[in-house]
């Protein structure tokens, strides 16, 4: 139990009002109003402090991964990454947090969120060697996962504890998975189409016959046909 | 059960080697179907696996190293890695994450030694119309463009390692049997080709060799397994079997290991910590034609 | 020893005859050894050469076996009244019936050991050195009855053939117990092929209980039509008595046999189609076509009108009493169930695939020969043995201590 620097200053100053010279009608009127607020400030002085009141965040509300999450190492990608250590540019550039168009060498266009977000919402603006949470927090760009579990929480669990994403070549032993950016281009994740591959064989000596594409009609777009039913 | 592997087995093979090539080197001209008389003589009468000695089934692997040198000219190893203890292993992949490139297909068809020249694919993609799941509507060719297709689902199938599998009830010799780490395998050098196991498997998840398997000599897989991928005959059966020769030294199986998009969740069963495990306590899964009471270690959801 | 003489006497008397009897088993010659070429094809390049795929594993070879099992089985229909109902005209052609049945099960035989992938590995069926996995495998079941049964057609018989040879009657109390027994056992075989088919929830099309009933209603139509055709065949050739009531005796079977086979489908087809379900996508497939593909439709529908018009001629009774018209309906029963229990039976099973896929099969050249040449091995074993049997029968071939010139 510690008291609030808050409390401690009311406490001070009504004692200072308490013993500074009044008449003396002034003193007793002075004293019996202030008597409630001296026992009300006292007794707030002995209750737990204010979370508003500090200046960082507290330990048990700093998000330290999932519980019973297993231990996993993380493919990293800064070698993959043309443009890193973005300082190299950037410490020259004066930071601009303006939300803009851009026209950059490298991926300026963001195609993720739909307005929603901005460069600087996960780059960090002054420290560009650095990706940012919601909380300012500054990110290694090899732990990409932090800043994308910000939003995407749902998928940050399952990828946790293996049910989204990829394991690095074995299923037994230690776990090593790739970050998102690895299959997700941030700055435009959606998956784009490719070819497939081929389609399956035929026995050799028989030949594939396609037949009739079927009905394949939903129940509700036919429904128009069967109104006279 | 048999073990391969220790000292004394890597003795003896060496012993075996060593007799083989020096009587090889009498009766050294293939004759019967490519093999030596002395090789083709003791395919024939070579027990079941499950009756074999480890000297025994040491003297087949060898056997079969020596039939992939002469009939594709390339030196393989045939291994015959046992199960792990503690270890049932289960799938689950994610069909809201499958986009139909078929690329877990392809990359079975190489680590596998299929078949090139026949259906023999132990996966298959099927496209599905969205809100449809009625496999008579599937589509097994599709050859668009691009995928995914607007309006259409995939759905890869292969062998569901089923827990109470009617293909092994099926087989008349006992060919077809499910290994301590719940693998169903088949002993190609046992198997009769009766088929009968074909038509009783409800997932079409077993295929038929009609003719000697066509594989490129320079595409070969020489990492195999005795139940697994090694080279196999003309006229037996075969099915995927986990790779049996990568997951039990520990390795994900190859249409795991080739999905792009991370569909594919393997693991131990056993292990309450694994991922498959973390999908099925956590996920809404489901398996195929659930209803016939197979018990497939495979398992699907979407989130 | 007598038996051996009696053997010998038997083979020789298999390989005596006429010229059209030469020329008969020269025809039949002809077909097997042109399949067995036909065959060796298949050994060299491999199951390739034929039309069966992943999708529909099984085909004409299979279609043949179910269908010729049903055959062997409805040699029981001479066995039933000749020894239980102890009747002397049917109890003088048990044995041609017997004859049959051995060349029945013989060609169902043949036909699993052609369709198998690695028949040198037949060995491994053999209990003990082999593993033989009964009692789960139906496959194992099968095996094991058709064999017994085999035996069983060729033991009795022998044993009653040699007692005539050696002028005895056989011992009643000996062979009866194994009449009963190759009663029940005829029943078995058909049931434990139908099961072997209806074991398979993964086939919709097959997983029906009625399987069983099904079998055995088809067999005791389609053998006693091929029993009546054969034993006029005898009866013309050879100096054999066939007593008409025999052959009156299988047609009522036939009638009713055919009845309750028609009804069956009947009951498939009701319930099948009335609240049709994906598992009616087989059935649908075989008499309506599915997504385009409709290769067995005319078959079948054929099949069933052949069918149709037998029982209605078997019904009329002036018309089943009359020679050509009784054979009318029963070269129609035969020919329509060997297609409705062949090829309408197996195919369908395969179509759709249990992942919703529709390839179709049609047999290749290969198979067909294979195919005639095993029908025409057992109509050669069939001949053989009615030769040695009837020669028996009517006398001609009985044991002498001395020497004696037979007369033919």
């Amino acid at each position: 139990m510690r008291m609030s620097r808050i409390n401690i200053w009311a406490l001070g100053s009504s004692m200072a009002r308490l013993l500074s010279p009044t008449d003396k009608a002034g003193f007793r009127t002075a004293a019996a109003s202030y008597l409630p607020l001296v026992t009300l400030l006292f007794c707030s002085a002995l209750l737990p402090a204010n979370a508003e009141e500090s200046a960082e965040p507290s330990q048990a509300l700093r998000f330290e991964g999932y519980p019973n999450a297993p231990t996993v190492s993380v493919v990293p990608r800064k070698d993959e990454l043309f443009f890193y250590p973005c300082d190299q540019c950037h410490a020259a550039m004066e930071p601009n947090p303006e939300i803009r168009p851009l026209n950059a060498m490298h991926d300026s266009a963001l195609e993720h969120g739909r307005g929603r977000i901005w460069c600087t919402s996960c780059h960090d603006l002054e420290n560009r060697n650095f990706l940012t949470t919601l909380l300012n927090e500054l990110v290694d760009i090899d732990e990409a996962y932090l800043v994308c579990g910000g939003c995407h929480a749902n998928r940050h669990k399952d990828w946790s504890f293996g049910a989204h994403g990829k394991r690095v070549a074995n299923w037994q032993g230690d776990r090593t998975l790739y970050s998102c950016p690895h299959c997700h281009n941030p700055h435009s994740p959606a998956i784009k189409p490719r070819a497939p591959k081929p389609a399956p064989p035929v026995r050799a000596g028989l030949r594939l016959e396609l037949g009739i594409e079927h009905e394949k009609s939903a129940i509700w777009d036919s429904r128009e046909e069967h109104e006279d039913q | 059960m048999s073990n391969g592997g220790s000292n004394f087995d890597k003795a003896r093979r060496n012993f075996l080697r060593g007799l083989g090539m020096g009587t090889a080197a009498v009766a050294a001209r293939p004759a019967w179907g490519g093999e030596t008389f002395q090789d083709a003589f003791a395919d024939f009468f070579q027990k079941d696996y499950r009756r074999m000695s480890a000297e025994e089934i040491a003297a087949a692997l060898e056997r079969i190293e020596r039939k992939a040198k002469s009939r594709y000219d390339v030196e393989i190893d045939c291994q015959n890695t046992p199960p792990q203890q503690g270890v049932v292993y289960g799938y689950a992949i994610n069909i809201s994450r499958c986009k139909g490139y078929r690329d877990c297909v392809h990359a079975c068809v190489k680590e596998n030694n299929l078949g090139r020249d026949s259906q023999m694919q132990y996966i298959r993609v099927l496209q599905l119309d969205q809100g449809d799941f009625d496999l008579e509507h599937s589509d097994h060719y599709y050859d668009p463009e691009t995928v995914p297709v607007e309006g259409k689902h995939y759905l890869p199938v292969q062998c569901m390692q089923c827990d109470d599998p009617p293909c092994v009830k099926a087989c008349p010799v006992e060919a077809t049997w499910m290994e301590p780490d719940g693998i169903v395998v088949v002993d190609y050098d046992w198997c009769i080709g009766c088929r009968y196991c074909m038509a009783a498997c409800p997932y079409w998840a077993r295929h038929f060799n009609w003719t000697v398997p066509e594989i490129p000599a320079e595409e070969m897989n020489t990492n195999t397994h005795y139940l697994g991928n090694r080279p196999r005959p003309r006229g037996v059966v075969e099915k995927c079997t986990f790779c049996i020769h990568r997951t039990r030294k520990g390795q994900q199986p190859a249409c795991m290991e080739a999905c792009p998009t991370g569909s594919r969740i393997f693991g131990n069963l056993l292990d309450p910590d694994s991922e498959i495990r973390y999908v099925l306590a956590n996920k809404q899964v489901f398996r195929l034609k659930e209803d016939l009471g197979t018990e497939p270690k495979f398992w699907y959801f979407s989130d | 020893m007598a038996v051996i003489r009696f053997i010998f006497d038997g083979v020789r008397e298999m390989f005596r005859g006429p010229r059209e009897y030469w020329m008969w088993l020269m025809a039949l010659s002809v077909v097997v050894l042109f399949g067995a070429w036909r065959y060796s094809e298949q050994l060299t390049s491999g199951l390739v050469v034929t039309g069966m795929s992943d999708q529909v594993s099984w085909g004409f070879y299979i279609s043949n076996f179910a269908f010729l099992v049903g055959i062997a089985a409805a040699a029981v229909l001479l066995v039933i009244p000749a020894y239980i109902f102890d009747r002397k005209d049917i109890k003088d052609v048990v044995l041609v019936g017997e004859g049959m049945a051995v060349a029945a099960v013989t060609m169902a035989i043949l036909f699993v050991i052609v369709d198998l992938g690695r028949p040198d590995r037949l060995w491994h069926m053999i209990p003990g050195i082999g593993r033989f996995h009964w009692p789960v495998s139906l496959l194992a079941w099968d095996v094991l009855v058709l064999s017994v049964y085999f035996l069983l057609n060729l033991a009795i018989p022998f044993y009653v053939l040699y007692s005539h040879y050696r002028g005895k009657e056989p011992n009643f109390r000996l062979y009866f117990p194994f009449v009963v027994i190759a009663m029940f056992w005829a029943i078995s075989i058909h049931t434990v092929t139908a099961f072997l088919f209806s074991a398979n929830p993964a086939r919709p099309f097959w997983h029906t209980a009625l399987l069983g009933p099904r079998f055995i209603a088809s067999a005791f139509a389609s053998g006693p039509a091929l029993i009546i055709i054969t034993l006029q065949i005898v009866r013309k050739v050879t100096s054999y008595n066939i007593s008409q009531s025999v052959i009156d005796l299988l047609a009522i079977i036939m009638t009713f046999a055919l009845q309750i086979s028609l009804f069956f489908v009947g009951a498939e087809l009701f319930t099948d189609f009335y609240n049709e379900g994906a598992h009616a996508a087989s059935i649908h497939y075989l008499f309506l076509g599915l997504g385009g593909f409709d290769s067995l439709r005319a078959w079948i529908w054929f099949a069933l009108a052949l069918n149709l018009i037998a029982v209605v001629i078997l019904m009329i009774h002036p018309l089943r009493r009359k020679t050509l018209t009784l054979n009318i309906a029963c070269v129609l029963a035969f020919i329509g169930i060997w297609i409705e229990k062949g090829m309408g039976l197996v195919i369908p099973g395969f179509v759709p695939t249990p992942l919703g896929e529709i390839f179709e099969y049609s047999p290749t050249g290969v198979e067909l020969s294979v195919a005639a040449a095993i029908w025409a091995f057992g109509m050669l074993i069939f001949t053989l043995l009615a030769k040695a049997v009837i020669a028996v029968e009517q006398g001609k071939l009985r044991y002498h201590t001395k020497d004696v010139k037979y007369s033919l």
